[in-house]
């Protein structure tokens, strides 16, 4: 509330610096806010992709494996799951994106030859095996759409963040310092004013005091003239 | 630090990845879906090894509104939905309240 500001220079002043810095933290958070959306829409972009490749694999990883089961039984696919003995390791790094860090991420032990998988080849059928390539590939496609949707949720957090911060600046913190600006000026303008208005009050009384006195002085001199004579 | 892939779901939908070598599998048969999921996902949540969680995007609707936006919004594990279109996750969501437009809209 303006009210509750003291309207003095010394107030005034302050406030003139917090506008001042405001305004400039408000353009280089907006420019922030731009950046950020553009860069958003890159990895976005990108999103879309990896999420039809994850589709597209999802769906062939899912075929080949309802076909490796009817083929050869439920029993004998679970029975070669069971027999792995690599595990896919993700490890991750990470990068920066104006400011926000976003994760890069690396698998080994995703795709594995015939003899890592640990099944034997004799064990198996090479519907076993298409299943289970179609999984390893989803698998790299899944890691690699891990990334890029966190890297987006990451960015849509600091996107939302700046945009808040900005709109607080623009409709909280400015109008209301401006209001109290406002506000001290016009209350100094009126402090002037009155100061104008008293100090010609004085002059005038002073002025007439004055012409009072000039009038007493007068008269006594007339009045001294006539004694004299 | 290395960490794994989680997967949860049927039995049907963690099989293949097992077969991928996927190590940490949360099995929650269809019919138990709804008292059962909900304890998985924050099971699979509170482990440090998990780098990322496999779920398939109808399950999502079984989970409580509290684990489904934590599992939702977590980055580290984070969560990817097979079966489900671009704006999957939650994605949609958080992109119209931050963007101000549905940038997904011709994905469904």
């Amino acid at each position: 509330m303006a009210e509750d500001v003291k309207p003095t220079r010394k107030n005034l002043m302050a406030i003139e610096d917090r506008i001042e810095l405001s305004e400039r933290g408000h353009d280089t958070l907006e420019q922030k806010r731009d950046g950020l959306i553009m860069e958003f829409m890159d990895i976005l972009d990108q999103a879309q992709d990896v999420r039809e490749d994850l589709n597209a694999n999802y769906e062939t990883a899912q075929r080949k494996l309802d076909m490796a089961r009817a083929m050869e039984g439920d029993v004998a696919v679970r029975g070669a799951a069971a027999a792995l003995h690599d595990h896919p390791e993700i490890t991750t790094q990470s990068k920066n994106i104006m400011g926000v860090v976003v994760p890069q991420i690396e698998s080994s032990k995703v795709k594995k030859s015939l003899d890592e998988r640990g099944y034997g080849l004799l064990g198996s059928s090479a519907r076993i095996d298409e299943a289970a390539d179609a999984y390893e590939e989803l698998l790299e496609t899944i890691i690699l759409a891990a990334e890029v949707e966190t890297a987006m949720k990451k960015m849509l957090t600091e996107i939302e963040t700046t945009k808040r911060r900005v709109n607080a600046l623009e409709f909280k913190l400015l109008p209301d310092l401006y209001e109290n600006q406002e506000y001290i000026e016009q209350k100094l303008e009126e402090q002037e004013r009155e100061e104008i208005f008293r100090m010609k009050k004085i002059k005038a009384k002073k002025e007439e005091q004055e012409a009072e006195e000039r009038e007493a002085e007068a008269e006594s001199a007339v009045e001294a003239t006539v004694t004299s004579d | 630090m290395s960490q794994e892939i989680a997967v949860i779901g049927s039995p049907e939908f963690t099989t293949g990845f097992r077969l991928a070598g996927v190590r940490v599998c949360e099995n929650v048969p269809d019919d138990r879906k709804d008292e059962q999921l909900d304890d998985a996902v924050e099971d699979v949540l509170a482990d440090d090894d998990v780098g990322i969680i496999v779920m398939h995007d109808d399950d999502m609707p079984h989970l409580s509104r509290g684990t489904r936006k934590a599992v939702e919004t977590s980055v580290e594990p984070t969560l990817v939905t097979l079966g489900g279109g671009a704006g999957s996750g939650g994605l949609r969501g958080q992109i119209k309240r931050a963007i101000g437009i549905d940038l997904m809209e011709d994905e469904d």
